[in-house]
């Protein structure tokens, strides 16, 4: 018998604000500890370089799971069954560990006076263009990622706390804001591990209840392979969902990355080469300090069972799907089949878990957007401003930050209001696979390759902000970009042979320059 | 081929086989065949740094 969507109560309200509420005040309290720790406005950026591998892992694993992977996996696996996996990252382990032995060279650009992940290229390549252009990059692709997160959260508050999605956008622009105001980001990497334990504690839990309670795995198994997809909205095709791949039709099906092998070869590659690409993950390593072998494999073991969560929220989605059949799709609009974790949390676990799994969401994607609201901020003030004018007053500059944080919450508000993704995590695929075609190699192996120039750095940032909006759900219609996975395909690796060609064809920095940047190795 | 190498082609081999997997096998099996060949290559990938390439500061 199919149980019945689950409605929210006033219990479940009361349940959610408080442990937002809870989550709030930790944080808080953490942030105002360590900010009364640093002793300077640097110090509080980077820390002392004192952060250990425990902490540095977590804020790791809390700065990848984003509300993507704790909330809107569950939604992929949802509405495409199996097929959904390419985008729910069972392979993402792979791309985090990379991340972790490319990365932590980010330590030795500390040491020469870099704050943030636009001044490591200005140091690598002595050049503020490339800073600059960098910084812009980053604000482009980071408002995209923004518009899930608001999707995210703004789809948690709507249906446990009964408020229209609209309003729920609202409340959740202003919790970014109470969250930023009342310091809620200066904690950094601390909160960041408080989160990385939190979301990992709900996430497998969620899962494991969540796979209980839809009678099992062999049950699940059963039930996806005997049902069709439906779209959002609720038109059902003929297309089974018992497969790990889903023959959409062209056009439009052609978006979606698991329509065919070609999809999910570009897929993979994207969630190998995007955790050292999100400039957010990489600068974790900047307060990290020197680290042992043991203690390397410690953040590792760290990295794996934190990896693991977005797997699990997919089983989350599987179950839903289980239960009540393609239901969602055609209910909630603008929410449809991303509705699915929070009505599987209400159903399987009760008003505890949905509400430590609504603070989950809170401190993945609220607090993700503060801090990437904080990034583009900076970016304004530190990359572009006081690179163009050195002598701008520090004083004017954190003004011109404060300020700067409005139209960055502001603009991603008003994509979600006026155009909401109908599924959240396929939307910010296209935003992940241009920060791991453009950062995988202009910051990440840069900082291994002595070859690499910023000419180089350049053209490929240029190359993959274009290919950007030849998106297939963007521009890409216009020049015959409709398939996903030749336009992933020809961001990423044509962002290669860019970096890899104009690099060989310029003139890299001197020898004795490089000679500080890249050390020696012992075995 | 140095050791190196030949974990190198392991760590390959687990990118090659997640796509093989799922049409194959497919389920379940798929789906944390997928977890598990990821968990091999970054367990790889932190041995040789570890081992073949760690840094001095």
């Amino acid at each position: 018998m199919t149980p019945p969507i689950p409605e929210a109560g006033p219990e479940l309200m009361f349940g959610v604000i408080t442990t937002i509420s809870a989550f709030l005040v930790i944080s808080i309290l953490l942030g105002f500890f360590m900010r009364k720790k640093a002793k300077s406005f640097e110090e509080w950026l980077v820390g002392r370089r004192d952060i250990g591998p425990l902490v540095t892992g977590f804020a790791l694993v809390a700065s990848y799971l984003s509300g993507w992977a704790i909330f809107g996996n569950a939604g992929l696996g949802y509405a495409y069954g199996w097929s959904g996996s390419w985008l729910i990252g069972t392979t993402c382990v792979a791309g985090t560990a990379l991340c972790l032995v490319i990365g932590y060279r980010m330590r030795k650009y500390v040491a020469l006076g870099v704050r943030t992940v636009p001044e490591m290229l200005k140091v690598r390549f002595e050049s503020r263009m490339v800073q600059a252009l960098a910084g812009l990059a980053m604000i482009i692709l980071l408002i995209v990622y923004s518009v899930g997160q608001y999707k995210a959260m703004a789809t948690v508050w709507t249906i446990t706390t009964n408020t229209s999605f609209f309003g729920s956008l609202l409340a959740t622009a202003i919790l970014v804001l109470v969250y930023l105001i009342v310091g809620g980001y200066t904690g950094t990497q601390w909160v960041s591990c408080f989160q990385g334990i939190l979301l990992t504690i709900v996430g497998w839990t969620l899962g494991i209840t969540a796979l209980i309670w839809a009678g099992g795995p062999t049950n699940i198994a059963e039930a996806i392979g005997m049902q069709m997809f439906t779209a959002p909205g609720g038109t059902q095709t003929q297309i089974p969902l018992k497969n790990y791949t889903l023959s959409l039709s062209a056009p439009e099906g052609l978006a979606f990355p698991g329509v065919d092998y070609v999809g999910v070869t570009a897929a993979m590659f994207m969630f190998l080469f995007m955790a050292t690409g999100f400039p957010h993950n990489i600068a974790r390593f900047l307060g990290t300090r020197k680290i042992t072998k043991r203690e390397y494999w410690v953040m590792l073991l760290i990295l794996l069972v934190g990896g693991l969560t977005p797997l699990w929220i997919g089983v989350v989605g599987f179950a839903a799907r289980t239960a009540w059949g393609d239901l969602l799709m055609a209910t909630n609009p603008p929410i449809y089949g991303d509705s699915a974790a929070v009505y599987a949390s209400i159903s399987a676990g009760g008003i505890t878990l949905a509400s430590l799994f609504a603070a989950s969401v809170f401190a993945a994607s609220v607090a993700t957007i503060a801090g990437m609201v904080m990034i583009m901020a900076t970016n304004i003030t530190r990359d572009l401003v006081h690179n163009t004018y050195p002598k701008a007053s520090p004083k004017k500059l954190l003004w011109l930050t404060k300020i700067m944080l409005i139209p960055f919450i502001a603009i991603p508000l008003w994509w979600t209001f006026t155009s909401p993704p109908p599924i959240l995590s396929e939307f910010m695929a296209g935003s992940a696979v241009a920060q791991a075609g453009i950062f995988f190699f202009v910051v990440g192996i840069s900082m291994y390759w002595k070859r690499a120039t910023k000419w180089g750095a350049v053209a490929t940032i240029v190359y993959g902000l274009i290919l950007t909006l030849l998106n297939p759900n963007a521009y890409g219609k216009l020049v015959g970009l409709c398939h996903w996975g030749y336009w992933a395909l020809l961001l990423m690796f044509g962002s290669a042979l860019i970096y890899f060609l104009v690099s060989l064809a310029t003139k890299p920095l001197p020898e004795e320059k490089l000679k500080k940047l890249f050390p020696k190795m012992k075995s | 081929m140095n050791k190196t190498h030949f974990l190198l082609v392991i760590m390959a081999l687990c990118i090659i086989l997640v796509p093989v997997i799922a049409y194959i096998l497919g389920g379940w099996y798929a789906y944390w065949g997928h977890g598990l060949l990821a968990i091999i290559f970054a367990v790889l990938a932190v041995f040789i740094k570890t081992r073949y390439y760690w840094e001095e500061d």
